[in-house]
């Protein structure tokens, strides 16, 4: 499959700083894809390369095998939806959205009849044809940037670019819109390339998701690949809540500088960070055990601990209904079981996955809530 | 005190109404704000109203025929053609240099920008009179460029062209100084959302920059135009004082009066005045007419 746009040693320099430095990426035709990444990651620079707003110091930008360098951002045919949307604030939403086609050369403008076709499509499209007479000031944010969508959609770009497109609005609308415009990219199948520093939105909008650091591409892969097989500590970090503990890997074990053991991890011996994520940790009942919980937080569907172990403070978060089974409380011993984690030694690119410490078993698994390791009877809290 | 148990509880109104009347102003107290007021319109009255209105008495005290056929006076009517043309030029040149330099500052970042926006500023610190001995110190028979331009017979000084010159001088900030601050506070999004559309850079200046900019514009230009009519110590060291040919109005003014001509010299100022008041009132019918609109572009 030939790339819609590639993207080879993209660098970038704002003075001494490089805010890109040798990006390669190809987005593929019809997908959404998401760049995703703290604020002065590069994000949105290469976005505005892509489009043509901004020049890279070196390398080159293609667009479906040609050079896009040598283009004009007004004719490279790219959709761009601003931030703040930069909607023409004397004009109509009607207006807005005819711009594109108004302002073709001569030759190549649509009659004015078809014009407003297209107009009254594409607000039809995005849900606000009632609002074409409006000024941009008399709409609200998710009305903005759904014109703004709408004015970009007009001229057929070739690839959408979205800069933050939900940055500027409010929880709730954000979400709703986030819906929205995944099944508007379904039906228009247009490339799309959007920015955004929230992981949330990324995974769920997005077909891939290029995960970036200070200029550099960290990971680039599906919603599921980088949560779950983060190639780094920075994405692990960065995707979702995790806890980083500094351990040493000794005889095939992971241990914690007070020497409790967490996990189990082949081939590699030394210090390391080991990154778990609150829920891949489980806790059963056991007066002896090694985890101390220290704070409850349980009003919702998961009850958010933190636990005491070997010395260091541990997020842990499991579904209400073990919680209440574990019939435990502030103060109390645990056991702990790390199910899931990852390892990255000093100075290692990639990371290495620690396995829990007992081979988890089919029937181990089933108990895993209840009292097998400490032979207590299964408690019911009243 | 016995409090009765039974005794029915204030309805709910009558409990609103009680703490209606105890309106806390987070403001100044009464008196402050009295004499602010009073302050405020008694200056306006003092030193706007009074001598407008003297200015008027004054013009018509002899007579409406006097008035007319003080301002039908050949002088006055060539002051008041050459305050028009000089007032015309100077208007179009500054949205010429205003907008250019507004944009360059506003959309650019190069060394000496901050240079250039003093430079700007300069004709407002500098006296007016000083404008009108640099263009003398240029352009005069004995000034650099002088010899230079009587070889070519071209008279700058002591006509049309030393007057525009001065004028401009003077009214330069206005212009550039309205815009300046308006095109940083709108950003050049818009631009590239148009130029990503597929606009040229004129249909992105035209269609986007431009109506942007047009209150600032108007705004810049009626106070330039102000100040371009009444403009007198720039102009009165270039202009020569030649009756007839080089007087602009306020200099026709002086002159009148100089003579003892008071009534046709307050005829003249007040003509000067009225101008003055159109420009205003053409603002405030625009503001008026375009209300919704100018809302729409000064918010976001």
């Amino acid at each position: 499959m030939t790339a819609e746009i590639s993207i080879r040693g993209v660098t970038r320099r704002f003075g001494a700083q490089a805010a890109l430095d040798g990006v390669d990426l190809d987005v593929r035709p019809g997908e959404l894809l998401a760049l995703l990444g703290p604020s002065g990651s590069g994000k949105t620079t290469l976005l505005r390369i892509i489009a043509g707003l901004e020049w890279p110091d070196s390398g080159t930008v293609m667009f479906g095998g040609q050079d896009a360098m040598e283009r004009h951002v007004r004719e490279r045919g790219v959709g761009f939806v601003f931030q703040h949307y930069a909607l023409f604030r004397h004009m109509t939403v009607f207006e807005n959205v005819a711009f594109g086609l108004r302002v073709r050369p001569r030759a190549q403008r649509l009659p004015r009849a078809e014009i407003a076709r297209r107009v009254h499509t594409l607000l039809n499209l995005v849900q606000l044809d009632w609002l074409a007479d409006r000024y941009p000031n008399q709409l609200s944010g998710g009305q903005r940037q759904r014109v703004a969508l709408a004015r970009a959609l007009a001229i057929e770009p070739r690839v959408l670019l979205l800069d933050e497109p939900f940055g500027a609005l409010d929880a709730k609308v954000r979400k709703e819109l986030r819906r929205w415009l995944r099944s508007l990219h379904e039906n228009v199948k247009v490339t799309s390339v959007f920015v955004t520093h929230d992981q949330e939105e990324a995974l769920e909008l997005a077909d891939r998701v290029v995960v970036m650091a200070n200029g550099r591409i960290e990971q680039v892969g599906t919603p599921a690949e980088v949560y779950c097989t983060p190639a780094s500590a920075f994405v692990h970090e960065f995707l979702g809540d995790t806890n980083r503990l500094e351990c040493r890997v000794e005889g095939g074990r992971a241990l914690l500088a007070d020497g409790t053991p967490i996990g189990r991890a082949e081939d590699i011996m030394g210090s390391a960070i080991a990154y778990v994520r609150p829920h891949d940790v489980t806790l059963a009942p056991a007066a002896d055990g090694p985890g101390i919980i220290r704070h409850v937080h349980a009003v919702g569907p998961l009850a958010q601990l933190v636990v005491e172990l070997g010395g260091v403070e541990i997020d842990v978060a499991i579904p209400a209904d073990s919680w209440a089974r574990l019939g435990a409380g502030r103060g109390d011993r645990v056991a702990v079981t790390v199910q899931a984690g990852t390892l990255f030694p000093q100075r290692a690119t990639r990371g290495i996955p620690m396995q829990p410490l007992l081979p988890a078993s089919p029937i181990l698994s089933l108990v895993r809530n209840n009292t097998v390791y400490s032979g207590r009877p299964i408690h019911h809290p009243e | 005190m016995r409090i009765d148990v039974n005794q029915p509880r204030p309805a709910p109104a009558a409990a609103a109404s009680a703490m209606s009347r105890r309106v806390v102003r987070v403001t100044e107290s009464a008196p402050v704000r009295w004499a602010l007021t009073a302050a405020a319109l008694g200056f306006t009255f003092l030193f706007l109203l009074l001598p407008l209105a003297s200015v008027v008495v004054q013009a018509f005290a002899a007579g409406l025929d006097t008035y007319l056929s003080a301002l039908a006076d050949p002088d006055t009517l060539s002051a008041i053609r050459l305050t028009v043309i000089v007032a015309l030029i100077a208007v179009a040149l500054n949205v010429v240099f205003g907008v250019a330099a507004a944009w360059c500052i506003a959309r650019f970042t190069f060394r000496g920008r901050n240079l250039l926006v003093t430079l700007i500023d300069v004709p407002f610190s500098v006296s007016p009179v000083i404008a009108g001995m640099v263009q003398v110190l240029l352009f005069g028979l004995r000034g650099w460029l002088g010899p230079l331009l009587q070889q070519h017979d071209l008279r700058v000084v002591f006509a049309l062209p030393g007057i525009v010159l001065a004028t401009v001088f003077v009214t330069l900030p206005f212009v550039a100084r309205e815009l300046i601050p308006l095109m940083e506070e709108q950003g050049a999004e818009e631009e590239e959302a148009a130029i990503s559309l597929g606009a040229s850079g004129w249909q992105t200046f035209l269609r986007v920059t431009l109506p942007n900019l047009r209150w600032g514009l108007l705004y810049g230009v009626l106070l330039c135009n102000a100040r371009a009519m009444g403009e007198f110590g720039a102009v009165s060291v270039v202009s020569g004082h030649i009756r007839g040919a080089t007087n602009t109005m306020p200099l026709q003014v002086e002159i009148l009066f100089n003579d003892y001509q008071i009534e046709a010299a307050f005829a003249v100022a007040s003509l000067l005045a009225l101008l003055a008041l159109v420009t205003l009132g053409a603002k405030l019918l625009l503001e008026w007419r375009h209300a919704s609109e100018l809302a729409a572009t000064r918010r976001r």
